[in-house]
């Protein structure tokens, strides 16, 4: 997070920091039905959000064009700080013919501790055919005790392609902190004309068992896993994205492999130590991948993409 | 369920007999000796459809040193019974036994491509691919009346759903059905962790018969476990299966 934070200037920090977080628990104990609309369409040579709607504590920033017309860049914000039990966030993205977006968070999510409730993120992402979604949200930091669900569904079109990434931690660890009670859940499940071809369903309940044990964080607080499917993909190609990720998982403890899915896509896990590795290494990927797509490798993106 | 208790209890078998399970919540079944001398040969981890030959990523975890002794070979299982993936193959068999049970083939087939989906790697998908095909063949080959659910689920056959036709098939109770097909896929791997760590024969056996209250506890869950929450925790067995792939010298093929 504070790598991440650092970069970020005072006008973001402003509207994901202290200040805010402050007035949300001074209206104690009601959770946020936040909601988040966007829909993109293809204008001449230009990806345009051509309809946008947002409900607190969901925003969206002016989209921008780091790397010309064709690849659309949008910021969404959390504006309250963190996801609380309760909350039910809502987002729905559309990339319409022959769109292309690349869609980040301004921060780190933070999901507080529980006192009981769930807090639930949905979202519903639909792309038309030739669209292009690149889907890299900042890491989410799922304090002790949290009890958080996602549900990610993405209909994709064929000749759609999606490449998305999930970043966690759990525990604030630089303050010693492991998740060691709560649930998480995380369930991306890609489909297409009716039939699924990817489908995580990502389960930690926290128990200190879980924690060190080799069956799921191994001790290791940070996990990554970045997905593609679109293109068909070579044999080489998976052994190139493979080469780059280990060449990333060397320190901190790391692990990392990547595997071909169904329909012609790409998987790749990560489990390690540090948010800042885990971005690096999912990175390393998701450049070569994008020398695939014919899109230029992002210049100013070698640590993840970087919200202005 | 019940209603299946009802029809096999009903029937004539004078030398029917009934099973029953030390587990309460898992009491619910009989089985007539028919029915049990087909269970006993198709769930057997000696059945011909090469489950000996896949450790799931245990081969690595030995290389790594994750798993060294029997007691970390025994916590790994259970664990794994737990959260990991089995369990929700399990609860995938279940579902594919209902469907099979009720003739709803494309609900079947819907299962099958939701397993194929959820697997985590190349090698653990071609292993469910691999092993669902040859017992599917093997049904077809023991009884025509599997052709018809064998057509129409084509290929790939994952496991779990080829297990689910045959416990439709030889109406074998739920919860049986699901014990047996978790002691197998537990009998496999310790024998594999066996030659691996290596460890005695004795120890392997010991590991087998403590993972009782775990398997116990897997087969109630796959039954109970509703379809919203069809989640597993899968890291470890992911990060190892994907190591193996590229692991030098291998003696299993996942």
């Amino acid at each position: 997070m504070s790598a991440a934070a650092n970069r970020l200037p005072l006008r973001l920090m402003s509207g994901c920091g202290l200040l805010i977080e402050g007035t949300r628990r001074s209206a104690a104990f009601q959770p946020w039905r936040g909601q988040l609309d966007l829909r993109y369409q293809r204008q001449g040579d230009q990806t345009q959000l051509r309809h946008q709607y947002a409900r607190a504590p969901l925003k969206v920033q002016r989209p921008f064009y780091p790397e010309g017309p064709t690849v659309c860049h949008t910021v969404m914000l959390h504006t309250a700080g963190g996801i609380v039990g309760g909350d039910r966030l809502q987002q729905t993205i559309d990339l319409g013919r022959d769109t292309a977006a690349l869609l980040t968070t301004a921060a780190a999510t933070k999901i507080y501790r529980s006192n009981g409730a769930i807090a639930q993120q949905n979202i519903t992402i639909q792309l038309a055919p030739g669209a292009v979604l690149e889907w890299l949200p900042q890491e989410a930091i799922v304090f002790n005790g949290a009890r958080f669900e996602q549900n990610l569904r993405v209909e994709l079109a064929p000749g759609a392609t999606f490449l998305g990434w999930e970043i966690v931690r759990f525990g604030r660890s630089a303050r010693g902190e492991q998740f060691v009670s709560g649930d998480w859940r995380s369930r991306l499940e890609i489909w297409q004309d009716g039939r699924p071809l990817w489908l995580d369903r990502q389960w930690l309940p926290g128990a200190p068992e879980t924690f060190h044990s080799p069956n799921a964080l191994a001790g290791c607080p940070v996990v990554g896993s970045l997905v593609w499917l679109g293109l068909p993909l070579t044999a080489e190609f998976i052994e190139q994205a493979q080469a780059a990720l280990t060449e990333r998982s060397h320190c901190h403890h790391a692990a990392g492999g990547v595997t071909p899915t169904l329909g012609d896509g790409l998987l790749c896990r990560y489990r390690g130590t540090s948010t800042t590795a885990a971005r690096q290494a999912l990175t390393a990927v998701w450049q070569l991948l994008r020398v695939k797509l014919a899109i230029a490798p992002c210049q100013r993106c070698a640590s993840g993409p970087e919200p202005l | 369920m019940r209603g299946l208790r009802r029809r096999l209890t009903a029937m004539p078998e004078a030398s029917g007999v009934e099973i029953m399970l030390m587990n309460e919540p898992l009491a619910s079944g009989s089985l007539t000796s028919a029915s049990l001398l087909a269970l006993l040969q198709l769930a057997s981890p000696a059945l011909p459809v090469g489950a000996y030959s896949y450790s799931e990523g245990l081969e690595m975890l030995v290389e790594q040193g994750a798993i060294a002794t029997a007691a970390e070979l025994q916590t790994w299982l259970a664990t794994e019974l737990t959260q990991g993936a089995i369990q929700l193959e399990a609860a995938i068999a279940h579902r594919a036994q209902q469907a099979a049970q009720r003739h709803q083939w494309s609900q079947l087939s819907a299962w099958n491509h939701w397993l194929s989906a959820t697997r985590e790697t190349s090698e653990l998908r071609q292993q469910s691919w691999q092993m669902g095909q040859s017992l599917l063949k093997l049904l077809v080959a023991l009884d025509a009346d599997c052709s018809e659910p064998a057509a129409q689920l084509g290929t790939p056959c994952n496991y779990a759903i080829a297990y689910g036709l045959a416990a439709a098939h030889w109406q074998w109770p739920a919860a049986v059905a699901l014990l047996a097909y978790l002691q197998s896929w537990a009998a496999n791997l310790t024998t594999a962790g066996v030659k691996l760590v290596p460890l005695g024969q004795t120890a392997g056996q010991q590991i087998l018969l403590a993972l009782a209250a775990p398997l116990q506890a897997a087969a109630q869950a796959a039954i109970a476990r509703p379809d919203t929450q069809l989640d597993s925790c899968s890291w470890g067995t992911s990060l190892a299966s994907l190591a193996h792939a590229r692991q030098y010298s291998r003696l299993f093929r996942s």
